[in-house]
């Protein structure tokens, strides 16, 4: 009938609700490492680590909410050409500019 | 029969449907719109020298963290909307579309409340106000008008739905598509948030 059917299997309605609550307690995180910035905390450690977490919560809606996970490979590989592509490319912009030398600190 | 019809959707040589194979390659290149936006943001932001205030300043993160849980909780109304029509589940359907397209509709609610905050602000931060203010709003501006798209497209679907009985995933408006959109709209969210709100 059709061959566009999923690799494997969907999580259930139960598992998408158990990663959004994964995906709001990461937002809680991120939020609470704000105030902690706030606070004193050296944006060193608290930067990077608010970017590693918004990583997370974006592979997660891409890989579980997206599918990605579950289709077949040409899926994933036009969304990471589209993302790989604009990330390197604005990485060469901000660079150039000394964006991120800044925002290091 | 709607077997024929979801066969001409087809794509022949990649086995992908072809309006699922054009969103993923429209998607691919909104990361290079919104890269583009992000980084104007990122280049601005640190300007000095120009009118005050700076959107760093004027930012409510509580609120902003509101919204952007609002936003989160509308992807998982979105893909049970989307398990829901692979089971044929239409009134399941229909109460998720509805859902996300509410949930879709208070984040841009969230958003007008909080450019009307920043606008009527003494001083107030308009787009003109700085360079900084300028990329703020043109970013966050053009993201709301792609949720204002998507909840335009969530409530096609439903009046769809209510109008014939049942969606069909064969023909017309897919809602997998939609999903995809929308989704793709909170991971550029998920980016917004901690870029432009959470790091200085």
């Amino acid at each position: 009938m059709t061959t566009d059917a999923p690799i494997k299997p969907h999580p259930s309605p139960k598992q998408y609700v158990q990663i959004a609550v994964i995906l709001a307690v990461l937002t809680g995180v991120e939020v609470g490492l704000y105030y902690i910035e706030q606070a004193g905390v050296s944006s060193r450690i608290v930067y990077p680590t608010l970017i590693v977490l918004a990583a997370l919560k974006f592979v997660i809606v891409v890989a579980f909410y997206m599918h990605v996970r579950y289709e077949k490979s040409l899926i994933a590989r036009f969304f990471t050409v589209g993302f790989v592509g604009a990330l390197m490319l604005y990485t060469v912009v901000l660079g150039t500019f000394g964006v991120l030398a800044a925002l290091g600190g | 029969m709607s077997d024929i019809a979801h066969d001409e959707h087809l794509h022949e040589s990649t086995g992908i449907e072809t309006r699922k194979l054009a969103m993923w390659i429209f998607l691919s290149s909104e990361f290079m719109f919104f890269g583009a936006l992000i980084s104007n943001y990122l280049l601005f932001k640190g300007r000095v020298g120009y009118p005050e205030p700076y959107p760093s300043e004027m930012f409510d993160i509580p609120f902003t963290s509101v919204s952007s849980f609002v936003l989160l909780m509308s992807s998982l109304t979105m893909v049970l909307a989307d398990h829901a029509i692979h089971r044929d589940d239409q009134r399941a359907t229909r109460t998720w579309i509805v859902a996300t397209a509410l949930l879709g509709m208070v984040f841009l609610s969230g958003q007008a409340f909080e450019f009307t905050e920043f606008v009527l602000h003494d001083p107030p931060m308009k787009i003109s106000t700085n360079p900084a203010a300028s990329a703020f709003f043109t970013l966050t501006g053009f993201h709301g008008m792609h949720v204002l798209i998507g909840v335009i497209m969530l409530l096609t679907l439903a009046g769809t739905s209510f109008r014939k009985g049942r969606l069909s995933t064969a023909t017309g408006l897919n809602l997998e598509s939609v999903a995809l959109y929308w989704h793709f709209v909170d991971i550029i969210w998920i980016v917004i948030f901690t870029v432009v709100y959470l790091i200085k």
